[in-house]
């Protein structure tokens, strides 16, 4: 009974652990929060969906949406952050710009595929695993899997490679970076670009045990901005484990927090929403 | 050498001429010439604010240049991207150091040589040169940058610098917070990279290691070239006077 809660949530988890991922990736490199992250996971849902409904196969109505949301997040980047930080390079001008953002890819979403939920294809979601006793489909297991590898080739890149060093180097001081010839401008675009990525694969993940609907982009975008409030802003890998952890927990917490409370800020007792 | 008489056969390494350059509207600094000739080294000195740090920022292509000529080894840099510049052209130690201080030593100096990454024999070189130049950096290469002393850390910046095999090095007052001893090997440091040819801007508040160092001084004083000469030309009243704008 516990291991299946602990699957489970341990699958919706991992999609919250990606969602944060996407926040932070774009915010280790640029210092931008793009708060329309979580509208990037609703596009490549919307559009996996709407494709599929034509009657496309899923593997293209999936990389079609995955595509899509990678080219919005480059998009959102080049439009709405790129020209706010050329103007005044240390304003929170983006906070408004991608928040404008999120509200109209949304309304837009809204506009041309209304705004009822509608079905999304079910994916590996009709295929069940059984692990001692609890069930799991082959899509959450592929989703904590895909989570897994993302995390630890996201900290492999980072520590082993000089490319990684790089956007660390970036991430610190993006001036001096590029008095050492980085291309700061490129390594944003990548950094959104891979942040749209993320978050549509994630909405590929999340999508058959939930619908397609336009505003399905805000729940999740908080989410994952929680996640990485929680495992805080400079450590994305945390930002992931926080994620992963806070859907898997609630049920094991309610009885340990009684007992134990954790002494550091990183609590769990900030989860409303569980 | 004099250099004003000469009109050199090869571009000098770095060319200035009519530059206004600053921040916002306003300009910090006023029509500045100013040249280093291939393997020379030239001395920037001046007091606190008198811009010799946005001087260098400007070379970088940091601070945007509102009229007149830069030129590094014949090439316009005015219009080039910080990063395009910083390949080959232009190295710095910049004012405070800015160490990647996350890092550990050798890899601040593998970022130094960015641009030359695909050619691991080049770099291999380069590193070489770095480490036989500060073998204390050798020593200490595996080592986070933050646990070195303020001394060890300005000579991995300089070997950051070295890294990217540059046409013009800038250095914005290295031995600022150095301790005598750290001073003096630091000295000898640019001493020995003149020695190999390279061309040096050195920015410096301390006179007697800019004279030491370099070949020509400039004096820079509220954004505009107040004074200039060769090294050894300085005599009894010149030190005075570059001592009354040092304040
Ligand atoms: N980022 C900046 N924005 C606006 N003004 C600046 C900035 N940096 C320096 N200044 C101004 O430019 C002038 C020259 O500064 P700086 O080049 O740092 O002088 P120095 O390095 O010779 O001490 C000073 O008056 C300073 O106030
Ligand atoms: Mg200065």
């Amino acid at each position: 009974m516990l291991l299946q809660v602990l699957l489970s949530g341990l699958a919706i988890g991992a999609v919250y652990g990606l969602m944060a991922m996407a926040f932070a990736i774009v915010f280790y490199v640029t210092r931008v929060i793009n708060f329309a992250t979580g509208q990037l996971l609703m596009v490549s849902i919307m559009i996996t969906a709407a494709l599929s409904r034509a009657g496309l196969p899923d593997i293209v109505s999936v990389v079609v949406g995955v595509l899509a949301s990678t080219v919005a997040g480059v998009l959102i980047y080049l439009l709405a952050v790129r020209p706010v930080l050329r103007f005044d390079r240390f304003s929170f001008a983006w906070l408004v710009s991608t928040l404008g953002v999120a509200i109209v890819l949304q309304s837009l979403a809204a506009i041309i595929w209304g705004p009822t939920s509608r079905g999304f294809p079910a994916l590996l979601n009709r295929d069940n695993l059984h692990i001692g006793g609890a069930g799991i489909s082959v899509q959450e297991l592929l989703t904590i899997i895909v989570a897994i590898v993302v995390l630890v080739g996201f900290e492999l890149v980072r520590r082993r490679t000089l490319f990684g060093k790089l956007g660390q180097a970036i991430s610190a001081d993006p001036e001096m970076a590029s008095a050492i010839g980085a291309r700061v401008t490129g390594f944003a675009i990548a950094a959104f670009a891979i942040g749209g990525l993320l978050a549509g694969v994630a909405g590929i993940l999340v999508g058959p045990i939930t619908f397609s609907n336009p505003y399905l982009g805000d729940t999740y975008g908080i989410f994952g901005f929680i996640a990485l409030m929680i495992g805080g802003i400079e450590r994305p890998a945390a930002a992931m484990g926080a994620g992963s952890c806070s859907a898997s927990c609630p049920s094991v917490r309610t009885r340990s927090s009684a007992r134990r409370r954790p002494t550091g800020s990183r609590s769990s007792s900030s989860w409303p929403c569980c | 050498m004099s250099a004003e008489s000469t009109t050199p056969v090869i571009a000098p390494a770095l060319r200035l001429e009519g530059l206004y350059a600053g921040y916002g509207r306003f300009d910090v600094l006023h029509d500045i010439a100013l040249h280093v000739e291939r393997g020379e080294a030239v001395a920037l000195l001046g007091p606190n604010g008198a811009g010799k740090t946005t001087l260098l920022r400007a070379i970088m292509g940091m601070v945007k240049q509102r009229r007149g000529v830069i030129e590094v080894a014949g090439t316009d840099v005015s219009r080039l991207p910080t990063h395009r510049i910083a390949r080959g052209l232009v190295g710095i130690v910049p004012e405070g150091r800015r160490l990647f201080l996350g890092q550990s030593v050798e890899d601040n100096l593998r970022l130094g040589g960015l641009h030359l990454r695909h050619d691991h024999a080049r770099t291999a070189q380069l590193l070489r040169s770095v480490f036989d130049l500060f073998p204390v950096v050798e020593r200490y290469r595996a080592r986070p940058a933050t646990a070195l002393s303020g001394g060890e850390q300005q000579m991995v910046a300089i070997g950051r610098m070295m890294m990217s095999d540059p046409e013009l090095m800038l250095l914005d007052e290295p031995s600022l917070g150095l301790a005598p001893l750290a001073i003096q090997s630091m000295a000898d440091a640019l001493l020995a990279l003149r020695e190999r040819g390279r061309s040096i801007l050195l920015v410096e508040q301390r006179v007697d290691l800019a004279l030491q160092v370099c070949d020509r001084i400039y004096v820079l004083s509220g954004g505009r070239i107040v004074e200039q000469g060769a090294a050894d030309d300085i005599d009894g009243r010149g030190r005075a006077l570059i001592d009354a704008y040092l304040g």
